[in-house]
């Protein structure tokens, strides 16, 4: 057999055999490609707040602007976010009643590239400065980062923001944040599993009742 | 991955094209062969527990006696694994609920003595082969869709023992069956050895 025909029905036999591969992606399902991530400031102790309340539509995140929303799926997220925190115990009150815990549903996007959380009252126009709940002095502070906190495609994320020693820290500090990322996440069919797997792996959200 | 097939062409031509020199003073004969891989120990404990029915191999050999010969060869095996949802901890006090996907695939290539006890003369040959070389391993680890790549060469060392049976008495072609132990001190990322045992059949003929 001359070299050359050799070559070319082993080149032939390495395309078919590396073309028989297992695709990773292509054996997901869509339950299957998402991903539930929390991170938390391990020096808060949840059992010592004992009232919430929660932002009355979802903030949309698009790169650096901002702005209200409340689809049917914003909702769904809303009300399931509210039930597992009464679920663990915390009170639902109105922003105007002090409340411990403040909560957040955002929608985030982008399109140019990674959004830093860190930048999170600075960006997002307004939406989420501090005066929303009641403390335009302060400034946001997240005493934890993501390793794998990258928003490059679509997210959904709720955030707790602790109102009740804000006066005392000077500041807003975020005490937890879950992320959910992967297909169909802007579903109202979705939103309530997803929401309870954020809740199901973080059982340190517990008031003290 | 289309880097580490290039790489394997390359070295395929490299190894053609050096048989043909040596078909001037000896027998070189050409195996292509199916393979089925089964992880060992790290790789098949923390890594792939699944074996893979998706690789193949080939080799080309010089006779230089009827006992001995030496030879190049190169392969190419795929290994996947889906694990069920789980929560991992990815960070001082972050936790991240999901699926992962292991997928890796490797490209060795390897220069070979195999050692014939019986001659080339009976129906059925045994032999005893081993190898050493490099192996190209495109590792790639997702959770969920969201994935992460990386590419190296690690040292391979093998050893395997099978059989050739010609087609018929004079034939210089036939079939081959045979098993490899493959040392891989792979050792990235903190995984650790990605070893395996591979059980290989195909064929082999004369490429002069």
């Amino acid at each position: 057999m001359k070299s050359s025909a050799l070559i070319t029905v082993l080149l032939g036999v390495i395309v078919f055999v590396s073309s028989c591969s297992k695709q990773p992606l292509n054996n997901l399902t869509q339950d299957e490609t998402r991903i539930y991530i929390t991170d938390r400031d391990s020096s808060a102790n949840f059992a010592t707040y004992k009232t919430f309340s929660i932002s009355d539509s979802v903030a949309v995140i698009h790169d650096q602007y901002a702005n209200k929303a409340l689809t049917a799926s914003d909702s769904a997220y809303i009300a399931a976010t509210t039930k597992y925190m009464q679920q663990r115990g915390y009170v639902l009150v109105s922003r105007s009643q002090n409340p411990d815990i403040g909560v957040d549903v955002s929608r985030v996007y982008s399109t140019t590239g990674v959004i830093n959380y860190y930048d999170y009252s600075g960006y997002y126009g307004g939406y989420y400065d501090p005066y929303y709940w009641g403390y335009s002095d302060y400034g946001y502070y997240m005493p934890y980062a993501y390793d794998v906190y990258q928003i490059t495609e679509g997210a959904m994320s709720v955030d707790m923001l602790d109102l009740k020693n804000a006066s005392t820290n000077k500041k807003i500090n975020f005490i937890w944040t879950g992320l959910i990322r992967g297909e169909g996440i802007f579903s109202a069919d979705n939103a309530d599993t997803q929401v309870k797997a954020l809740f199901d792996q973080s059982t340190y959200i517990k008031a003290n009742n | 991955m289309k880097k580490i097939l290039n790489i394997a062409a390359v070295t395929i031509f490299l190894l053609v094209t050096s048989a043909t020199v040596h078909a001037q003073k000896g027998d070189v004969k050409f195996n292509l062969n199916y393979n089925y891989s089964m992880p060992m120990g790290n790789f098949k404990d923390n890594i792939i527990s699944n074996s893979s029915p998706r690789g193949g191999t080939g080799e080309i050999i010089y006779n230089f006696s009827s006992k001995l010969a030496i030879g190049g060869a190169f392969g190419y095996q795929d290994y996947y694994q889906k694990y069920p949802r789980a929560v991992y901890k990815t960070g001082p006090n972050e936790t991240t609920s999901a699926v992962l996907s292991n997928s890796i695939q490797t490209v060795p290539v390897m220069a070979k003595l195999t050692y014939s006890p019986a001659g080339n003369g009976g129906a059925v040959q045994p032999y005893l082969s081993g190898g050493a070389g490099a192996a190209f391993v495109d590792f790639k680890q997702y959770l969920g869709e969201f994935g992460s790549a990386t590419n190296s060469v690690s040292f391979v060392a093998q050893a395997g023992a099978g059989v050739f049976i010609p087609f018929g008495k004079l034939s210089a072609a036939g079939l081959r069956l045979g098993a490899d132990y493959n040392y891989v001190p792979y050792n990235k990322d903190g995984f650790g050895a990605l070893n395996t045992l591979d059980v290989h059949a195909g064929v082999y003929f004369p490429i002069r």
